[in-house]
């Protein structure tokens, strides 16, 4: 029993560690946006949450369960596409979103059932394929407007809070899945699927309906971002949202942050979000040129990415002060 | 064999054949392995063992045959699903999941396993309590990657117990064990018999097999060779054959 004593011991110190961050980037989100109420900066952080929110979605299927997938514009499009559609429907915007979502989760399904029964690299590639895919689809749709996009009309003033609150909420909820996730028996299934799947199944967990599951919640939570993207921007085009760069950011993000954690994705998303579109504005030729060396380096030198890279230092400068 | 109990079979194999090719790797075995025993599958290399084991462990699926353990036909069931069913098994080349914590390895086969424990904080005693058992309770907190090779085995007997198995196949579990270690890992099987589990044990250490087994089949060329107790095994002039060869005799020992 000395051991449980200790292990709890050991978690409740973890706990407070996130939980006061948490609640000071809480209250900054919202004091920040209504203090300065400057649009441009309200909208610059409505965008990163709603990339946190895909890089906490992506981080569950790749961080969690090791599957990388270069698809998710699939879901971020079909979320928004579907929001859309819904909303000139005159569905509430909110039960738009969810409709986003359960669209998203679907698709997901049927995305999953073929490619999981692929592993590592080919996964990965038959990912890149089925989003290009799509979006060829999509550009060649009529009723959608096909490649010059579809409008959303919706007949009420726009109130930018609300979209950045609806953002903001979204996050919170992807956080919170995540983290639960993390330290459930969901979780550590996945853990166990990352790291060697037929010993996960050797020990009960059924790769397949367990990565299918964590899928769907993934497309779910990016299909929501993509639609609450889609009212904001009351304008969406396939090489926009479906865009093979979109899945490209949503990798890109918790592999910046950290790979694998809970706060590593919130990490990458801010960072991500806050700097991108400087990037692009600065680089307008190069930018992908860009995130590709930066993926490289930060394989490279510390695969664990930031969050990764300060805990690393954290423990060296305790280890010195021990000393 | 104070556990020995004589009850009904828990797996029976009837007529298992495994092509690989045109060559037949396992060939036409059937077998029982009855309850609460120790059950061991001996040959020489490449006499099948492993083919056979995979094929029993859900690992492979079956050319031929049947396989029903526990009442259940699970031929060619994936392993996910014999571990709900009661089987449980180890590996030869241990694979823990290294990122983790030799807990939380245990911890999963009690989650996935036939416990239905989803609190995590009752899957944590559990895995303690199993981790106890085997003798590497101390090591809960320890990375699973910094184990020996002897406590490695043991996290993988753990591991599989955590599923509450009433069947555990282990593969080869003392290859690369010292003499102590075996002797100790030995005494272990024994322990997990008498507390009700069946275990089905492929070695190809002789030794090891026969002083720890209640009954013993023997595989030669991917066919049974032969069945019985340790000393009927011991005294068969077919097995002595199989794993020492015929006797040299004079000038002709060229022309064989």
């Amino acid at each position: 029993m000395t051991a449980t004593a200790t292990a709890k011991e050991e978690n409740r110190p973890r706990k407070w560690q996130s939980i006061v961050p948490l609640a000071a980037g809480i209250i900054a989100l919202i004091v920040l946006p209504l203090s300065l109420s400057s649009p441009n900066f309200i909208r610059l952080l409505f965008l990163t949450l709603l990339w946190v929110t895909t890089s906490i979605a992506w981080n569950l299927l790749g961080g969690f369960a090791g599957q990388v997938s270069f698809g998710f514009a699939v879901f971020y499009g079909v979320g928004a596409y579907t929001t859309a559609l819904a909303i000139n429907a005159k569905v509430n915007p909110f039960l738009a979103f969810l409709m986003g979502a359960v669209a998203a989760a679907i698709i997901s399904v049927f995305l999953g059932l073929p490619t999981f029964r692929l592993r590592g690299p080919y996964f990965a590639i038959a990912t890149i394929g089925i989003s290009e895919a799509v979006r060829v689809v999509m550009t060649n749709i009529g009723f959608t407007g096909g490649a010059s996009g579809y409008r959303i009309l919706e007949a009420r003033a726009f109130q930018q809070f609300e979209h950045y609150f609806t953002a903001l909420g979204l996050a919170l909820i992807a956080l919170l899945v995540s983290a639960k996730i993390a330290n459930a028996k969901f979780g550590l299934g996945l853990k166990a699927i990352r790291q060697d799947e037929d010993a996960a199944a050797d020990v009960g967990v059924n790769p397949y309906t367990n990565k299918l599951a964590v899928h769907a919640i993934a497309a779910a939570l990016t299909g929501a971002a993509g639609g609450v993207f889609a009212r904001y921007a009351a304008f969406i085009h396939p090489n926009g949202v479906f865009g093979f760069q979109t899945g490209v950011h949503i990798l890109l993000m918790p592999v910046i942050g950290g790979i694998g954690t809970v706060w590593g994705p919130v990490v990458g998303g801010f960072v991500f979000g806050i700097v991108e579109e400087e990037i692009v504005a600065s680089f307008p030729q190069i930018h992908l040129l860009l995130y590709g060396s930066l993926l490289i380096l930060i394989i490279m030198v510390e695969p664990g990415g930031i969050l990764g890279g300060v805990r690393e230092l954290i423990r060296r400068y305790r280890g010195r002060r021990k000393k | 064999m104070a556990g020995a109990k004589n009850s009904g079979p828990i797996l029976k194999v009837v007529g298992l054949t495994r092509y690989f090719g045109g060559l037949a790797a396992v060939k036409d075995v059937t077998f029982d392995v009855p309850a609460s025993h120790i059950f061991g599958i001996i040959g020489p290399n490449g006499a099948g063992k492993t083919t056979l084991f995979s094929m029993i462990a859900g690992a492979l699926k079956p050319s031929e045959g049947k396989i029903v353990a526990l009442g259940k036909e699970t031929t060619g069931e994936p392993s996910h699903r014999l571990v709900k069913i009661g089987i449980a098994r180890t590996h030869q080349i241990v694979r823990p999941f290294r990122a983790l914590t030799v807990l939380e390895n245990v911890q999963i086969g009690v989650y996935f396993g036939r416990k239905r424990i989803t609190n995590a904080a009752a899957a944590r005693d559990a895995a303690l309590d199993v981790l106890r058992s085997v003798g590497i309770d101390n090591l809960a907190h320890q990375s699973s990657s910094i184990l020996s090779v002897g406590q490695q085995k043991r996290l993988e007997i753990a591991r599989a117990l955590a599923t509450d198995p009433e069947l555990l196949l282990c593969d080869e579990i003392c290859g690369g064990l010292t003499h102590s270690e075996t002797g100790a890992m030995l005494q272990l099987l024994r322990k997990i018999r008498d507390a009700g589990t069946t275990v089905m044990y492929v070695e190809h250490d002789v030794k090891a097999i026969t002083s720890v087994c209640d009954r013993i089949m023997v595989l030669n060329y991917g066919r049974k060779l032969a069945e019985g107790t340790p000393e009927e095994i011991q005294r068969d002039p077919a097995v002595i054959e199989a794993y020492l060869g015929t006797r040299a005799t004079g000038g002709n020992r060229d022309q064989r």
